[in-house]
């Protein structure tokens, strides 16, 4: 009887099991792999083994490197500036095009194949499209008897986060459509018979309704901006001097043109702690919300 | 009669097959060997390629070629290297990776190789192959530990090696009387009249992105001017007179380039002087293909070829690549038998008629060579000067090049003053060298 019962209580272990040996040894080794190597001085020629432990050694020589806080600083730039504008431009996008219009899909199509597109073609087409002399935008600046701009070198951050809005803007925009098309109907309709306008629908019901949805989107993008590389590798480099060396680019480099894998292991770790960070704090807010949401709801129902 | 001659044929033809099986060719030993050699996607082992077809006709040895993008490529052999028994019988790397794979014990020293008699070609000439080249590349050990020296030996063969060259525009330069630069006033002045000479068109097109495209562009003009990025006691003096005169004659070439030039890296740069955008070009010999290739040049016939100009000395830099055979490759003999016939001076010819750029003196004054390829005497001449010490190779130099390369680019975008931005580097560069263990002697 009782071995029947704890057979019974393991049961569900035992079918968890399978998957929580792959996630340990798909996603908890590698992990584990990086944290160790940040800890040890690792050439790329040695195996783990024959590196040597150094402690915290690489962690403190990143935190007084300034070139590594030039980069955490380009990358916080580029992160938070991609991010609003994406948002703000994807949303809007959304909003607008929520509703039946002839010919809907086929546009919506087009609007999401940018993110269709592997990184480095992207990187390509758009170092080609700020080619100095032949480049679309200069040549067009030109046609209509402006000055040339030099995008990739004075304006070069500005220029790589055109891009990254370019190609990212669609992800918020179709995220954005279905959290709007998935709306109740009926909050919709009964403020519209209250004399709603749309602004006031839009303001006060739509965007209130699809916050959860726009919180985890903003975040996915988030994490996806601190860790873009292919695109900028591509356009400059990171170059010039460091203005568009975010960290992923800065760690890659440190792996293998520096060759020195355990200080980019460390900086990798950084990389995640800081993504942890805004992570929890996005979480965080959005709890807040709605605690807040859920006690308007209660004294409304007591009011009543 | 008949029959005694008959039978003396017979013999005769019976001791020379044995005779013939004791003086065996050098190859017949390696015959049906499958050789896989790991390559770089480059103009010089495209032109390879086309003449590896006879190397297996004539020896019996087959060949695998594995051409990567030669970034990856040091990445799949900082992999392969690191394993017990390597897939690679034979590898091409580029300069800097002698430091790491000698220095972590991955390449073969070739002494055993050349000295095995059976192996050994004794009309090989290696006084032939160009000394620069072979210092720069094949050396380790000797004179800073990693160039030639009474402590060093050979661990690669230079193959697919460059060095620097100085390509004009003869139609722009007959157009307006100028002459061919021999010094570096001359050229930096040339380069600044241009603009005003041909409104629209740059004087020269140099390399100056962000990172090494910058620091590439920097050292080729600081080894002429007398400079060096470490005395002999390993301290930076990059930041010296000279290294101040070879960053004033970088930014003085990017401000009178092309629109842009400052972002310009390799491609850019030799993609500007193929359309006719720039008068001069002063980088890699390995372009001259590009060059006369009507499908990709709009300047065909229109360039002559100089030496590097002189600044207080002649040095024009040496880079590439070398073939070496890694510790663990599981057919060394073999390999180096295709190493040697491909540097050989046979290989050579072969493949610099192909199209790739040749190792050795000979090649460049060959006959069918030049008449050919006119710029190769002028290559050969250049070669002379080659300097294998233009820049460090050293474990240590990616990341002093890295910020080398960043600094000067914001000296090229952002007007920090020069002293100051060198000054930086090499602070920067002691802490590098001494964290390097550099200094451990000098304590």
């Amino acid at each position: 009887m009782s071995t029947s019962t704890s057979f019974n209580r393991l049961t569900p272990y035992v079918f968890l099991a399978p998957a929580v040996i792959i996630m340990a040894l798909a996603l908890l080794y590698p992990l584990g792999y990086m944290m160790y190597g940040s800890f040890r001085e690792w050439d790329p020629s040695q195996a783990m083994g024959e590196s040597t432990f150094v402690g915290l050694k690489n962690y403190i020589t990143l935190w007084n490197d300034p070139n590594f806080r030039e980069s955490t600083l380009v990358t916080l730039k580029f992160a938070v500036s991609v991010v609003t504008v994406e948002m703000f431009i994807g949303v809007g996008l959304a909003l607008m095009l929520d509703r039946n219009l002839r010919g809907m899909s086929l546009l919506r199509t087009l609007f999401i194949l940018p993110m269709m597109i592997a990184p480095v073609v992207v990187g390509l087409i758009w170092r080609y499209m700020y080619h100095p002399t032949l480049g679309i935008f200069n040549r067009g600046l030109k046609g209509v008897g402006l000055e040339s701009v030099d995008w990739l070198g004075q304006h070069a951050l500005l220029s790589v986060i055109i891009a990254d809005i370019w190609q990212w803007t669609p992800f918020i925009f179709i995220l954005a459509l279905a959290a709007l098309q998935s709306l109740p109907r009926s909050a919709l309709e009964a403020s519209r018979i209250d004399g709603a306008t749309g602004w006031q629908q839009i303001i006060h019901i739509k965007l209130p309704l699809m916050m959860p949805v726009l919180i985890v989107t903003c975040l996915l993008r988030l994490i996806d901006a601190f860790k873009v590389l292919e695109v900028i590798l591509v356009m400059t480099e990171g170059g010039p001097g460091l203005s568009t060396e975010i960290l992923a680019l800065r760690i890659s480099r440190t792996a293998t043109e520096f060759r020195e894998l355990g200080v980019a292991a460390a900086m990798s770790n950084y990389l995640l702690m800081l993504l942890l960070f805004i992570t929890v704090l996005m979480l965080i807010y959005n709890r807040i919300m709605e605690h807040r949401a859920a006690k308007a709801n209660r004294m409304i129902e007591e009011a009543h | 009669m008949f029959n005694i001659s008959k039978t003396i044929c017979g013999v005769t033809a019976a001791t020379a097959l044995l005779v013939g099986q004791a003086l065996a060719g050098p190859y017949d030993e390696y015959q049906g060997t499958t050789l896989v050699v790991n390559f770089p996607a480059h103009p010089h082992y495209d032109a390879v390629r086309k003449i590896l077809p006879e190397f297996t006709k004539e020896t019996g040895i087959e060949v695998e070629v594995d051409q990567l993008p030669y970034l990856k490529m040091r990445e799949r052999q900082t992999l392969e290297l690191g394993q017990d028994e390597g897939d690679y019988d034979l590898i091409a790397y580029v300069v800097f990776s002698k430091a790491d794979y000698v220095f972590a014990d991955q390449l073969e020293n070739l002494a055993r190789y050349f000295m095995n008699p059976k192996l050994s070609d004794p009309s090989y000439d290696a006084d032939d192959l160009i000394d620069g080249y072979v210092y720069n590349i094949g050396f380790a050990g000797g004179s800073k530990g990693y160039l030639e020296g009474k402590t060093g030996s050979l661990f690669g063969i230079p193959y697919g090696s460059e060095t620097s060259i100085l390509g004009y525009r003869k139609d722009i330069f007959e157009k307006h009387g100028l002459e061919v630069p021999q010094t570096y006033d001359e050229m930096l002045d040339i380069a600044c009249k241009i603009p005003e000479l041909e409104p629209g068109m740059g004087g020269l097109s140099s390399r100056a992105a962000s990172g090494h495209h910058a620091s590439h562009a920097f050292l080729l003009h600081l080894a002429p001017l007398g400079g060096r990025v470490f005395d002999d006691s390993w301290n930076p003096i990059v930041n010296n007179e000279q290294g101040v005169q070879a960053a004033n004659a970088l930014k003085t070439i990017v401000d009178c380039g092309p629109e842009g030039a400052a972002s310009f890296g390799f491609g850019e740069a030799l993609g500007s002087f193929l359309a006719g955008d720039t008068a001069m070009f002063l980088d890699t010999t390995v372009v001259a293909g590009q060059i006369d290739d009507p499908s990709k040049s709009k300047v065909v016939g229109k360039v002559g070829w100089a030496l590097h100009p002189e600044g207080t000395r002649r040095g024009s830099q040496t880079g590439g690549f070398g073939i070496g055979i890694p510790k663990n490759a599981e057919h060394k003999e073999a390999a180096f038998l295709l190493m040697q016939w491909l540097t050989s001076k046979k290989g050579d010819k072969l493949v610099a008629l192909a199209g790739g750029n040749p190792s050795r003196f000979s090649t460049h004054e060959d006959a069918d060579v030049n008449a050919k390829f006119p710029h190769m005497a002028t290559f050969g001449e250049a070669l002379k000067y080659a300097d294998p010490d233009w820049r460090p190779i050293i474990p240590v130099w990616g990341k002093i090049n890295a910020d080398l390369g960043t600094t000067l680019s914001k000296v090229l975008t952002e007007d920090l003053d020069v002293q100051e931005a060198l000054d930086g580097v090499a602070e920067r560069t002691k802490a590098v060298m001494e964290e390097a263990g550099y200094y451990t002697w000098s304590e």
